[in-house]
């Protein structure tokens, strides 16, 4: 499957708050690419640009299918996904009073999904055998870590080529950070998808990734970095690993 | 025993408020069942507009009368049966009730997190509107429909049950098992069920909120046209009818936990057998009071309602 994402010198915000600015990067197909960068540096908005969620006000998304180009900043969010993008939201996002196999089928609410939903469902069930436990649970009662297992899987039921992670190790303790990386990672090479995850834990993130950009105040501050390239690089050390070595 | 007209009142045994015989009590019961299915019929459609899409409608008792006049006016006019009357204009509701939700988005939804607040005065608005343009066109005395099945009734023991109120019974347990059914197997039904716990998140699954809400909101109108038929077979209307069903509507919904069908039916026979059991004991003047009695003590007990999740 030829597939990637093209995105070049995005500018966005909210108002007069500019969150990007002059953002290029790029995922190709197969890879796992990592963008770093604490706390509101732009990295969720990023996230929403690429699903039509949050509108640049200058540069381009595109998404590039077996040659055929695609500007995401024209499509809205249901036809991106119908393209085959699934995001895993900030904060799981998951309906709390419904059960989990209630917002696993609802992650196949697209026509396109609809026809694969059981094979999907029983592929879910086998990634995460605790949801196939819990099926008729409310998302809701479910500890933090079984609940970004389900928004996971949720997003893999519309049978996404590229998948989306913004910050998955929100709110989980250091444990199921690391089995949630695992899960991304596993997903990743068992389906051959296309990841593009947004993290601040850089020792995670970087267990997984292929290649890294390194976001500050919007801004890309490191560019198309190997993992040596992003553990040398001064700026990932001064934010990550503890000052200047 | 039980005689036609006094019976109801029979209070002069003394002995506490239990005064009248275990058969009256039975009776009571019996009535207030069917009452509360009844109630159950015309409160399903707020079940789903106030408490699965947080749409504050108090204009959907008028929407009830209005259903009725409809009826009234197929049944008057061409004779055809009341309850088949409340089938057909189920489209026009349907639409009726996608008119009125896309103008209560566009009006509020769209411009703030307070829709909720500023949308009551316009939901009580229509509902005025309605009232008035029945009265202009209808005038205020009582209408009523005829069919076969009004005023007959079956005898069962000592109890005379009259059929409309079996119709009721039959309606209401259909549109509860038809909707719940509806909400948890279809992907639109699940859906209506997850727009107002997170439209963001539904919207990143590639459904549109809007017309999901659009949606759900024109099918709590088309059930309606049904419920406004039972209104008319039931009892004869007047233009303000509305009125005396905000309370038992409202009450009813927010008592079976906002957005549970099955819920809905259970809270709307409590509050059935509740009011027919006060009638028969105290008289027709405390019934009204009873709704908001019961949907205070079931909050203190149970604020998220009977089966509020």
């Amino acid at each position: 499957m030829a597939l990637e994402l093209k995105i070049a010198g995005v500018d966005a915000g909210y108002g007069p708050v500019k969150a990007l600015q002059g953002v290029t990067l790029e995922v190709r197909a197969g890879e796992t690419v990592v963008l770093l960068g604490t706390n509101g540096n732009g990295k969720s908005t990023l996230m929403k640009v690429i699903t039509g969620q949050v509108r640049p006000t200058r540069g381009t998304v595109t998404l590039v299918i077996d040659g055929q180009s695609h500007d995401l900043t024209q499509l809205p969010t249901d036809a991106i996904v119908d393209l085959g993008v699934a995001l895993v939201p900030e904060g799981r996002r998951l309906f709390p009073k419904l059960t989990v196999e209630e917002n696993l089928t609802l992650g196949a609410f697209r026509k396109a999904a609809r026809a694969a939903i059981a094979g999907n469902l029983d592929f879910a069930y086998e990634s995460f055998p605790v949801l196939k436990e819990r099926r008729r649970q409310l998302a809701g009662t479910m500890s933090g870590g079984q609940q970004q297992m389900l928004a996971i899987a949720r997003a893999m039921m519309s049978s996404p080529k590229l998948l989306l992670v913004d910050e998955p190790s929100v709110g989980l303790s250091p444990l199921l950070v690391a089995q949630t990386i695992t899960a991304i990672g596993e997903l990743k090479q068992r389906l051959g998808l296309t990841v593009l995850m947004a993290e601040q834990n850089f020792h995670q993130a970087v267990r997984i990734a292929d290649r890294g950009y390194v976001i500050v105040h919007g801004e890309i501050a490191l560019a198309d970095a190997s993992v040596a390239q992003l553990r040398d690089n001064s700026i990932v050390k001064e934010l990550y690993l503890g000052g200047v070595a | 025993m039980i005689n036609d007209s006094g019976g109801v009142f029979e209070t002069t045994t003394g002995r506490g408020w239990g005064v009248f015989s275990v058969e009256l009590l039975i009776e009571s019961i019996i009535f207030g069942v069917l009452l509360g299915c009844f109630y159950c019929a015309v409160s399903i459609g707020l079940s789903v507009a106030f408490g699965l899409i947080d749409v504050p409608h108090i204009a959907h008792p008028a929407f009830l009368v209005l259903a009725a006049y409809c009826v009234y006016i197929l049944n008057d006019t061409w004779g055809i049966d009341p309850l088949l009357a409340g089938v057909l204009i189920t489209p026009l509701f349907f639409l009726f009730g996608i008119v009125v939700y896309r103008l209560y988005h566009a009006m509020f939804e769209k411009r703030g997190s307070d829709a909720a607040v500023r949308g009551i005065a316009f939901f009580f608005g229509v509902a005025f509107i309605i009232e008035v343009l029945i009265i202009l066109q209808f005038g205020v005395d009582q209408r009523s429909v005829t069919a076969p099945y009004i005023g007959k009734s079956w005898r069962i023991l000592e109890m005379r049950i009259p059929i409309r109120q079996i119709v009721a019974f039959v309606v209401a347990v259909s549109l509860t098992l038809a909707l719940t059914l509806y909400l948890s197997r279809t992907f639109t039904g699940r859906a209506i069920r997850a727009v107002a716990q997170d439209e963001g998140a539904l919207r990143l699954l590639g459904a549109d909120p809007i017309r999901i809400k659009t949606w759900a909101f024109g099918l709590a109108t088309a059930i309606l046209g049904i419920a406004g038929a039972l209104l008319i077979v039931v009892a004869p209307v007047e233009p303000t009818l509305d009125r005396a069903y905000i309370g038992r509507t409202f009450c009813v919904v927010v008592m079976a936990g906002l957005g549970s069908m099955s819920g809905t039916l259970v809270a709307a026979i409590i509050l059935g057998v509740a009011e027919s059991v006060v009638l028969t004991s105290f008289g027709a003047s405390w019934a009204p009071a009873i709704s908001f009695s019961l949907l205070l003590a079931v909050l203190a007990v149970r604020p998220q309602g009977l089966f509020g999740r």
